[in-house]
């Protein structure tokens, strides 16, 4: 039951949502009286309740078991209000507290409240995309927590465990064919009682994980962060009084989107704004699980989004493409969770909590796109929903980034993101333990460059802002692996003005293990292709590109005291091409991948972390900032001259020669000039290679179809705008098809 | 509410402006007259004396000119109508080709000719490369901002124009003409 007027919670959700549709305000909150009446009490129980989501967060951590949570710190505590909306989160993996706002609301939709009801110590948890989850080894748990006799609140926790026993071994699972090969389901269920899981909760992991020690550890972990959360709650209830402490909350959240449509209002422009962005996954002649999986994939992932009179936004995907038969699928409630992450950065940080979502209209995806699949698709896979998902958020960034530009808040402008390929290993470690598991490299990115300088070098993470790689040493405890390196990658961001902060690169031996299974993950990469970041005039980043060597002499070298790998090198000098020999050798390799044999001992892992995004013109890079770069080893010197039009020459340190750059710079905007042509003349012949499909893989031509056979408006324009005829569609060619 | 000198706000366009100062901004309430600053100082950069509306990238900006908006380059370079892409007026170097790809990414970070193109947008003027594109062929170059002018000075900013326009895409008019002309 709500407090109000003896309503059940579902009643309750129903009066909520007419008042936001009736008042705009969220609870028909037209006043924040308690934040009138008592701003410093209303402003310090904020912190408490802050401080409290952050305590729960370091005990759940410390209890919990994986690397991931205990060393990372990949999850994430919330309260929220008896209908589920957000109130206040931890630190952690900010990408969540839609979702676990949303299942909470879901438990109330489907009638919990009756049966099996809410009780102290209750423990409710889910994985289930299908339910709302974002893919299984992210397990979602909440508890109710009553004050007397009365529901006041929930709290609810996520981690990401090592392994959810999908049938491709490692922490996610590009690779999962299908829905039922996600591994662990637990479908928005009762898993304890009296602040105990239930026993055949810890049977269930027991049978069906690979490390069931660290799943369960973590799920402690959880355990012991929402009880946190609720013995501390209870205090604080206790000091200021439930009336206070239930109104209060209700005003954290409208006041949190009051912040979000107040900060577009007056930092942004009302219009439409759009971002094309891709992504591939590019399979074929790779080792896979089945057949329909010899494929190369490209996802089209527009945004579009309309910022209205009333600084409300609204939100398209019009022309998302279709399902793909690996675990790379969204649900529409994760992606709006995703995009709940994506604005807490760059728009709405004052309260992070449920309020500016109340401020989007999400048009609901293309059913049957990868970004709401279940509608066409029942057994889509999301083992890894997120790697789509993300690099669809990162235009968020640019988009603000333009915004805020035209109104003069330079200092809060932002490029595109960096992308997130992880290292996951499955087989035996050095202690004879099966471990199955990721390391955090990919969890600390270059930042994106800002309006008025670069970004940071690996000191930033789109999905938590808690960018952590994490100790070398302890990768090493759990992992049969030894670095060799772990360096500042030079040129790893894109080429502009500002440049992104750049990525790191790790290098592993594979050491003392009868065998490991290595997969290069995709979290969200591309390999074949590039962003659609050229902000301003820059050049994205350059593509995720690992290496590997299999079968090796290292042992050899070793014993000979020559020349190991400890980094990559030049893109056309590489140090692993150049000191190993290898059985099997991959020095560019195309991203994602299972090694096609399992890896062992002094074979070579070269694992780039991507940095981010540029803006601006390269050519308009301050001479000093390129010079500095050099001298650091951050910009080969053919990129220097090559693409910023920088001449330097070095004696041991690196000094630009003014008057050589200005004359090479005005050569090479005359240069531009003279290769470009009118777009009118570049369009006219263009729409004829279109319409011929002249050059375009199989997997862009399949993306086209899609994309417009699913969202027939975007299809017509896209026809317009190249002057297609009506019926036209990208079809394969017949040989193409059966290669296909 | 914080108040910043214009000097600071020119400085921290140039990107030379002490990170404490640039934490004091990012950390103050915003200054409510930014908007009307940076419109002064991007007046006094360009050599020409149209009234500037929005400036839409930090190069080109939307302008009023004899009873008409239109985007024009700092430089002086004009694109037209601001509710038509852009683009369709700059000048285009289009990296499909693998040789003309690998001139940017090469050896180990070379692209694939067949699933992503380069389109270098190129102002005709002063040789500025203005934004550029990496998608795959057959994608309509993106129309990143239409403004919605109007509604945004009467109603964000309290001001009327002195004009209207219809808030409205353009481009496939456009292109549409140039269709017919072809035909």
């Amino acid at each position: 039951m709500s407090e109000d007027k003896g309503l059940k919670l579902k009643e309750q959700l129903r009066v909520n949502d007419r008042e936001l549709a009736d008042t705009g305000h969220l609870f028909g909150l037209e006043k924040l009286e308690r934040k009138e009446s008592d701003p410093g009490t209303y402003e310090a129980v904020w912190h408490i309740l802050s401080n409290l989501c952050n305590a729960a967060w370091s005990v759940g951590c410390k209890v919990s078991s994986s690397p991931i949570a205990a060393e990372g710190g990949d999850a994430l505590w919330a309260l929220h209000t008896p209908t589920g909306e957000a109130v206040c989160v931890s630190r952690g993996i900010t990408a969540h507290p839609g979702l676990l706002a949303d299942m909470i609301r879901n438990f109330i939709e489907l009638d919990y409240e009756d049966y099996p009801g809410f009780h102290q110590g209750d423990i409710f948890e889910n994985n289930d995309p299908h339910y709302g989850g974002i893919h299984a080894p992210d397990f979602d748990m909440a508890m109710p927590i009553f004050y007397g006799d009365e529901l006041v609140a929930w709290t609810s926790c996520v981690s990401h465990v090592s392994d959810c026993g999908s049938v491709t071994p490692g922490s996610i699972g590009f690779l999962n064919p299908d829905c039922y090969s996600d591994g662990l389901c637990i479908a928005m269920e009762k898993v304890g009682e009296a602040d105990k899981f239930y026993p055949w909760y810890d049977m269930r992991i027991k049978s069906r994980t690979r490390t069931p020690d660290w799943v369960l550890g973590d799920a402690r972990g959880r355990l012991a962060g929402c009880i946190t959360v609720r013995e501390k709650l209870i205090e604080v209830i206790d000091k200021y009084g439930l009336d206070f402490f239930r109104d209060a909350c209700k005003e954290y959240v409208e006041d949190s989107r009051r912040y979000a449509v107040g900060r577009v209002r007056t930092q942004a422009v009302p219009g439409r704004i759009r971002k094309s962005q891709f992504k591939d996954l590019a399979m074929k002649g790779k080792r896979v699980l089945l057949g329909k999986q010899d494929i190369d994939c490209l996802f089209n992932l527009p945004m579009e989004l309309e910022i209205k009179a009333d600084a409300n936004v609204a939100i398209s995907l019009r022309g998302a493409s279709g399902t793909v038969p690996f675990g790379e699928n969204i649900s529409p409630t994760a992606l709006k969770s995703g995009l709940l992450n994506g604005y807490s950065h760059i728009v709405g940080f004052d309260m992070f909590n449920s309020g500016p979502s109340a401020s989007w209209e999400v048009e609901t995806p293309p059913g049957g796109s990868w970004a709401n699949p279940f509608e066409k698709d029942f057994s889509a896979s999301s083992g890894v929903a997120w790697a789509p998902a993300v690099m669809w958020m990162s235009s968020l960034y640019e988009v603000f980034g333009r915004l805020y530009h035209m109104r003069g808040f330079i200092e809060e402008m932002a490029a595109g993101a960096a992308t997130t390929m992880t290292a996951e290993f499955a087989g035996i470690n050095q202690t004879g333990q099966y471990v199955a598991g990721l390391t955090l490299e990919q969890a600390c990115n270059g930042s994106p460059a800002r309006g008025f300088t670069d970004g940071e070098n690996s000191a930033w993470c789109i999905y938590t802002p808690n960018a952590d790689f994490g100790n070398a040493e302890i990768a090493e405890l759990y992992y049969p692996v030894l670095y060799l390196g772990r360096n500042l990658e030079p040129d790893s961001a894109g080429y502009g003005r500002f440049r992104g902060g750049l990525g790191h690169t790790a290098v592993w031996m594979v050491h003392n293990t009868p065998s490991i299974e290595y997969q290069c993950g995709c979290a969200g990469i591309r390999s074949k292709t590039i962003s659609n970041h050229g902000m301003y005039g820059a050049y994205p980043a350059v593509p995720d590109r690992p290496a590997y060597a299999h079968d090796t002499n290292v042992k050899e070298l070793i014993a000979e005291q020559k020349p190991l790998v400890h980094e990559r090198g030049d893109p056309e000098d590489q140090q692993i091409t150049n000191n190993v020999k290898a059985r099997e050798l991959e020095d560019a390799a195309i991203a994602p991948f299972v090694t096609p044999e399992p890896l062992q001992d002094y074979d070579i892992i070269v694992h780039p972390v991507s940095g981010a995004q540029s803006m601006g013109d390269p050519l308009d890079r301050a001479p000093a900032a390129v010079e500095d770069d050099l001298n650091k080893g951050w910009v080969r010197a053919g990129v220097a001259e090559r693409v910023h039009g920088v001449v330097a020459v070095s004696n041991g340190r690196w000094t630009v020669d003014e008057k050589a750059t200005a004359e090479k710079r005005k050569t090479l905007r005359d240069e531009r000039k003279g290769k470009a042509v009118p777009f009118r003349q570049w369009w006219d012949e263009e729409r004829k290679r279109v319409e011929a499909c002249e050059n375009m893989d199989a997997a862009v031509i399949e993306m086209w179809r899609s994309s417009m056979e699913l969202s027939p408006g975007y299809g017509d324009e896209l026809r317009a705008f190249w002057r297609l005829p009506e019926d036209f569609i990208f079809e394969l060619p017949a040989a193409g098809k059966e290669e296909s | 509410m914080a108040e910043f000198h214009k000097e600071d706000i020119a400085r921290l366009m140039d990107g030379v402006l002490p990170w404490p100062a640039v934490q004091d901004m990012l950390k103050s309430p915003k200054d409510l007259d930014r908007f009307d600053k940076y419109l002064e100082i991007m007046a006094e950069r360009v050599p020409w004396d149209d009234t500037i509306l929005l400036p839409l990238t930090p190069q080109l900006m939307i302008v009023a000119r004899k009873g008409e908006r239109v985007v024009k380059c700092l430089c002086g370079q004009e694109y037209g109508d601001y509710r038509v892409n852009w683009k369709l007026s700059a000048l285009v170097h289009v990296r499909d080709s693998q040789q003309a790809l690998d001139e940017i990414y090469r050896g180990r970070d070379a692209l694939d000719e067949a699933w992503v193109q380069l389109r270098e947008y190129i102002c005709p003027g002063c040789g500025s490369m203005l934004e550029v594109e990496a998608v795959p062929r057959g994608c309509p170059p993106d129309f990143e901002f239409l403004p919605d002018l109007d509604t945004f000075y009467r109603e964000w900013l309290g001001r009327e124009l002195p004009d209207k326009c219809e808030y409205e895409d353009r481009t496939l008019a456009v292109v549409a003409e140039w269709s017919s002309e072809g035909e």
